[in-house]
């Protein structure tokens, strides 16, 4: 009897060590990934980028885990502040942001700078340089410096360009097609039509970009500035039958836009990098966390997509 | 349809005179100063560009005579539109996505309908309600992407035409739709039974109550009419680009409030007609189309647009005011 309850009691403290120890063991480090929204194809590239660094900081014996969170929708801007307040309250080794506002977010960032918790900033600007330690995006103006050369490399530096733009004001719209405007007028002799500004809705876009076509027959190249703008701008192209008579360059790259450049609608698509984003976000802020220097500013570049690289490795990678 | 509504009074036929006056100092400022605006082609691509805003316009107009509003359009056009691009990516006909699509503006507008009857809410909060539901479910069920990819076939209703020829572009579906629908909602609000009822609903409704008609159920068809017209919207549209975008027509129903009033449907309830409206609607598509063909800037559209807006209610306001004294 005696010798039954030892067992007994020897049994349970093993058991009661055993998970203590498993617990001590499963006690990874986390690197809180905080985006703006967690389903679209964007995010899910972001997300797909952290994973694969996660998997190699862990490869190579970090005792890491990456979590991936975003809120309902992109205007939840108060649910994203919450989840950043709760990653510091986990005190998280480090955070990855992508702010859906450039000042809401800006006092949870200097609260977990004060908490020691490196913030690392992904596709939007944060407006509190001091907040983070590092900030990767597209560069937009880059992006419309470098549509406006192809633009210009397949239609010359003579006739009409009209600039289909999406929402005046935004950020990513002041740099990117400011740059393209820029660029085309630095260049070239060509006239500037618009920007006309689609909202972002695409039938809008299609109707705006039929009434340029129509009422400017000779112009000879056309800008879409986002995904939906340049979806309806195709549209528009496709419907007038100037697929191939005028060339048309587009932003971003979901699969109508892909389709739009395998049949010739579009010549070719600027498409962003967000797996760069999750994959070197993740990286940066682990380095941060361990201490070492961290680059301020990283531009995590366009892949142009045209007919000739749509299926190259490259091209694959960004695009969805 | 009657242009000049006979029944009531001189004040709708002076201000519906200025409106039609406006429409055809529109035209030909345009068709003069801006090459290629009176062609044919153009003049069917106004007509198609209108056809949308005349959909939602004549629905929101049969919900503004009760009384009520409908800031729900602009989402459950995306929402159906949305149904009817993932039942046709799933393999559903085109035409069965299509009317899926209908379905669920009919359904929305029975929810209206009954939130602002058996729950008796403001209309205002009731269909405010219904522009998030439906466009967070538009969202959630697409992960707030594109629908991508759909059949050619998808295309056919907004970007088809009838008796399309060499030399005739034809006239567009989404066109011939329109024309049948104001023809039918013209002929219903004015000759039928169920015209007079939304008419006496806003006009007063505890007279119309006292004298035995169903003010709930009027109520209901007003907001399901409004339902299905958005539906339809969402089909059109989603056809035309063929491709359905949940985050597609925001503020729409801003659009479609402004068509009804331009073409002096009253707020307050009791007095429009689909006629106006169509004005209405025919006023800010040739607007849209010439300013945007001489490349006006969109800001400069904007403040342009509000102008007529403003305009347009107070003509309608002097005009009672005088009616008044």
């Amino acid at each position: 009897m005696k010798g039954k309850g030892f067992l007994a009691v020897l049994l349970c403290g093993v058991m009661l060590f055993g998970v203590a120890a498993l617990a001590w063991a499963a006690e990874p480090q986390e690197i809180a990934v905080i985006v703006k929204e967690a389903t679209s194809s964007f995010w899910q590239n972001v997300a797909k980028g952290a994973q694969d660094a996660e998997k190699e900081l862990v490869a190579q014996g970090e005792n890491i885990k990456v979590t991936f969170i975003g809120p309902e929708s992109e205007t939840k801007i108060e649910q994203q502040v919450n989840l950043v307040e709760n990653a510091i309250n986990r005190k998280v080794m480090a955070i990855v942001l992508a702010p859906s506002d450039p000042d809401a977010l800006v006092p949870v960032v200097m609260k977990a700078k004060a908490a020691g918790i490196p913030v690392v900033i992904i596709d939007s600007l944060l407006n509190a340089e001091e907040g983070y330690v590092s900030f990767l995006a597209t560069d937009n103006r880059a992006a419309g410096i470098l549509c406006a050369n192809e633009l210009i490399k397949r239609a010359g530096t003579k006739g009409k360009v009209a600039v289909m733009s999406y929402v005046p004001g935004v950020g990513s719209e002041i740099g990117r097609v400011g740059g393209f405007i820029d660029t085309i007028k630095e260049k070239t002799e060509m006239e500037i039509i618009g920007p006309f500004y689609s909202q972002s809705d695409m039938v809008t876009a299609l109707n705006q970009t039929i009434d340029v076509l129509s009422a400017n027959p000779d112009i000879t190249a056309i800008f879409g500035a986002n995904e939906p703008t340049a979806i309806g701008m195709g549209r528009a192209i496709e419907q007038l039958g100037l697929a191939g008579k005028i060339v048309a360059i587009g932003f971003d790259g979901n699969k109508d836009l892909q389709e739009m450049v395998r049949n010739g609608t579009l010549q070719g698509i600027a498409v962003q990098n967000p797996y760069r984003m999750g994959y070197e976000g993740v990286k940066i802020a682990f380095a941060a966390a361990k201490g070492e220097e961290v680059p301020k500013y990283i531009d995590t570049g366009i892949v142009f997509v045209t007919k000739e690289n749509i299926d190259s490795e490259e091209a694959k990678q960004v695009l969805y | 349809m009657r242009i000049f509504p006979r029944s009531y009074g001189a004040n709708v036929v002076v201000q519906r005179f200025i409106v039609i006056i406006a429409l055809v100092v529109l035209f030909g400022v345009f068709s003069i100063t801006t090459p290629k605006f009176f062609t044919l082609q153009n003049v069917i691509t106004v007509a198609l560009q209108t056809s949308t805003l005349a959909f939602m316009g004549i629905g929101v107009t049969y919900v503004i005579i009760t009384g009520g509003i409908d800031l729900s359009i602009g989402s459950v056009l995306a929402l159906s539109g949305v149904i009817a691009g993932l039942a046709s990516r799933a393999g559903v006909s085109v035409w069965v996505s299509f009317l899926l699509g209908l379905i669920v503006g009919i359904g929305c507008g029975i929810v209206n309908g009954f939130l602002v009857t058996a729950f008796d809410l403001p209309p205002f909060i009731a269909t405010l309600g219904m522009m998030q539901i439906a466009r967070g479910i538009a969202l959630q069920i697409t992960g707030a992407r594109a629908v991508a990819g759909l059949p050619a076939a998808f295309g056919i209703l907004g970007n088809g035409a009838l008796w399309r020829t060499e030399n005739f572009p034809g006239i567009p579906y989404p066109v011939v739709i329109m024309i049948a629908i104001a023809l039918v909602f013209d002929f219903v609000l004015r000759r039928h039974r169920i015209g007079r009822f939304i008419y006496a609903v806003g006009s007063n409704e505890e007279a119309a109550r006292l004298s035995g008609i169903n003010v709930n159920r009027t109520k209901i068809i007003a907001y399901i009419v409004s339902g299905t017209l958005a539906g339809l919207t969402g089909i059109v549209v989603m056809s035309r680009i063929v491709t359905a975008q949940p985050n597609a027509g925001v503020a729409y129903e801003l659009d479609a409030i402004a068509t009804a009033v331009i073409g002096g449907t009253s707020l307050m309830g009791g007095s429009g007609t689909i006629s106006g409206t169509m004005i209405g609607a025919f006023i800010v598509g040739i607007l849209r189309n010439g300013l945007n063909m001489r490349g006006v800037s969109y800001f400069i559209q904007q403040i342009i647009i509000g102008l007529v807006i403003v305009a347009a209610v107070t003509a309608d306001r002097l005009q009672k005011r005088r009616q008044g004294r």
